[in-house]
């Protein structure tokens, strides 16, 4: 009975949780800009992180280790050292950008720019962290996430021509703006398939104490929680698609975002946009920042938990304090988080061969997952996927940055 | 006893790199270097588990080292890198068993230091 | 400070052992250690690719597709602790040479490998 529950919340908080300023980005100027052509790697992407996130779940449930403590031990300090400074730097810019995603939210509101809301946004994130437990956190993030469901109903309500919907599903080249294609593709893929994920994932699952018997349950979640999540990311380009792409609206800002809901809804979908867009960012962030802690104490021995008490691991403590007050400047000093984000995510996906790669050899190693070692299905999908997003960002980076 | 019966462990793969945890189950670290003595006409001895940043540091570059052992010297660790002698290491399985208390040794001094200067101030904070 | 008597085998790890007669043998990859009445002591020293695999013991077709790549059939050796003189060890160096060592397979070392050792000292 116990797991049921336990399975239910890990899916309600996948679906609350999928979205975030990544995602909401990428799939609304995916849907302005190409309509419904680049549905498809909204599907790559999900199958993919539906993948790894099992795999996460799997690697903690049967080896008792996280990601990172895995890879330290597995691959050695010098390895696990490029990893931690790329994997760092790429959080870093993440959380920035999340930061802004709900600066800009509040922005919208209450039409005080989102400058001015950084700080105190970042205040109240860490105090979440510092006060609140994991559960209540994720369990929070997944509750309030479930507002992201309004874009499913928009969805349906803006009448898609639903045969157009199922062909996006079949990959197409561009029909016109390569480089742009290939850009929004790759951001796609690297904000669902967000190398944070499987860290904090795997931290999570230790953090909850799960072993063996888990296994099915966290197959559960991944598949049906990351499989209905990405329905909400779905329904955000079709709406965009439907409302934006016809009239020639790019969206150059998140207001131009909004509209998905404004069309259908009026009013209150404009309050609900922001909602979305605050509230999914917000948890984010939050396990963004967490992620940096999590992954540094467990490269260095250090005792952490977010469950614990600060005083109990003060230096991992210490560790998101200091990475939310400084990744905040970013938005403080005025970067635009929508460029912020559109880069961010292109970045993701350049650097997953360094996550996966490790990540795929324990899959397959005994010691560490004994009977429960990946198939070559999982295998084959995921190599696939990863060389795919790598191959198309390092053609799509250089082109946008050309070009944009 | 015959050759094959004597357990045998894998340094590098079981003993390098790997969570070191005290002898009331906290971590304290990994194991960042081990060191061997070597001996005339005898096999060389496992002599200590190293932990600490300026070991981890060594690893990466010598003189990130230097750099490192600078900061920890205003923490209060002295310039010795922490050293665990091979007769206190218990188990080497998932972790690393040490019969030491990680709160009286050097690898905690950072910890105590930002547990009493700011996490301590800070409200909410234990 | 480093004892002259004393060597870092986390430094050690990676470094190229030459033979007597000056040739190269392979990277140190792995160390062994058994224990000898109240000590635990070095048995041997793994080196070569061969012994890298082992260590990250991953796909298990890596070795196949490496020799089909290469043409060459990955190759390592064991090093039983007195044939590795370690006086510098930033240059360790074999004191016998290549042909005298026992080379490793995979197979011989798969068996070794099953499941995480978890040896109570």
């Amino acid at each position: 009975m116990k797991k049921i529950i336990q399975v239910a919340l890990g899916i309600l908080t996948s679906i609350g949780g999928f979205l975030d300023v990544g995602a909401i980005a990428t799939s609304a100027q995916a849907g302005a800009a190409f309509g419904f052509e680049l549905i498809w790697a909204l599907v790559l992407g999900t199958v993919c992180v539906t993948f790894l996130v099992e795999m996460s779940g799997r690697l903690a449930a049967a080896s008792k280790h996280t990601l990172a403590e895995a890879v330290r031990e597995r691959f050695g300090a010098k390895f696990y050292f490029i990893q931690y400074i790329v994997e760092v730097v790429v959080d870093f810019l993440v959380l920035a950008a999340e930061i802004g995603g709900v600066c800009i939210a509040l922005q919208l509101v209450t039409g005080l720019s989102y400058r001015w809301w950084v700080l105190p946004v970042a205040f109240f994130l860490w105090l979440l962290l510092w006060k609140g437990t994991f559960d209540l956190i994720e369990n929070s993030v997944a509750i309030l996430g479930l507002v992201t469901l309004v874009f499913v109903a928009a969805a349906v309500v803006v009448k898609p021509d639903w045969s157009s919907v199922l062909a996006g599903v079949v990959p197409s080249v561009a029909r016109h703006d390569t480089a742009h294609y290939l850009f929004i593709a790759v951001s796609i893929v690297g904000a669902l398939v967000s190398p944070y994920l499987f860290f904090f994932y795997s931290s999570g699952a230790v953090e909850s104490k799960w072993d063996r018997e888990y296994i099915g349950v966290n197959r559960a979640i991944a598949v049906v929680g990351m499989g209905f999540g990405s329905i909400v990311s779905l329904g955000l380009l079709v709406a965009a698609a439907v409302v934006l792409h016809p009239r020639g609206i790019q969206v150059d800002s998140y207001n131009q975002a909004a509209l998905t809901l404004v069309q259908p809804f009026g009013f209150i979908g404009f309050l609900l946009f922001a909602a979305s867009l605050g509230i999914t960012c917000f948890g984010a962030a939050l396990e963004v920042g967490l992620d940096q802690a999590y992954i540094t104490a467990q490269a260095f021995g250090w005792r952490w938990g977010e469950s614990q008490k600060p005083s109990k691991d003060a230096r991992f403590s210490m560790t998101y304090t200091v990475v939310i007050f400084l990744s905040s400047l970013l938005m403080v000093a005025g970067i635009d988080p929508l460029q912020l984000t559109l880069f961010t995510m292109a970045l993701s996906a350049a650097i997953l061969p360094i996550v996966i790669v490790p990540f795929l050899v324990l899959m397959n190693d005994e010691r560490y997952v004994g009977k429960y070692r990946n198939g070559w299905i999982s295998n084959a999908v995921v190599i696939f996927i990863i060389g795919l997003a790598f191959v198309l960002a390092i053609v799509a980076l250089p082109l946008e940055i050309l070009g944009g | 006893m015959s050759q094959e019966d004597r357990k045998e462990i894998n340094l590098i793969r079981d003993v390098l790199d790997n969570q070191l945890v005290d002898r009331h189950k906290q971590p304290m670290g990994r194991a960042d270097g081990l060191i061997i003595e070597l001996r005339t006409g005898e096999p060389p001895r496992l002599a200590y588990i190293e932990a600490g940043a300026q070991t981890l540091a060594r690893r990466l570059h010598p003189k990130l080292s230097n750099w490192v052992s600078k900061l920890a010297s205003r923490f209060g660790k002295d310039g010795e890198p922490y050293r665990i002698p091979w007769s206190r290491v218990h188990d080497v399985g998932i972790d690393i068993d040490v019969g030491v208390d990680a709160e009286k040794t050097p690898v905690m001094l950072f910890e105590q230091w930002l547990r009493e200067h700011v996490v301590g101030r800070i409200p909410g904070g234990s | 400070m480093t004892k002259r008597h004393e060597v870092h085998l986390e430094l050690l790890l990676g470094k190229h052992v030459r033979d007597k007669d000056g040739l190269k043998v392979g990277r140190i990859e792995e160390v062994r250690a058994h224990e000898q009445g109240e000590e635990w002591v070095v048995k041997e020293y793994l080196i070569g690719p061969v012994a890298i695999l082992e260590r990250l013991s991953a796909l298990p077709l890596a070795g196949g597709i490496l020799g089909l790549v290469t043409g060459k059939v990955p190759s390592g050796y064991k090093v039983p602790w007195d044939k590795l003189d370690l006086s510098d060890p930033e240059h360790p160096c074999l004191t016998c040479t290549r042909g005298q060592l026992e080379p490793l397979t995979r197979g011989k070392e798969a068996g070794k490998k099953k499941g995480k050792s978890n040896v109570k000292l």
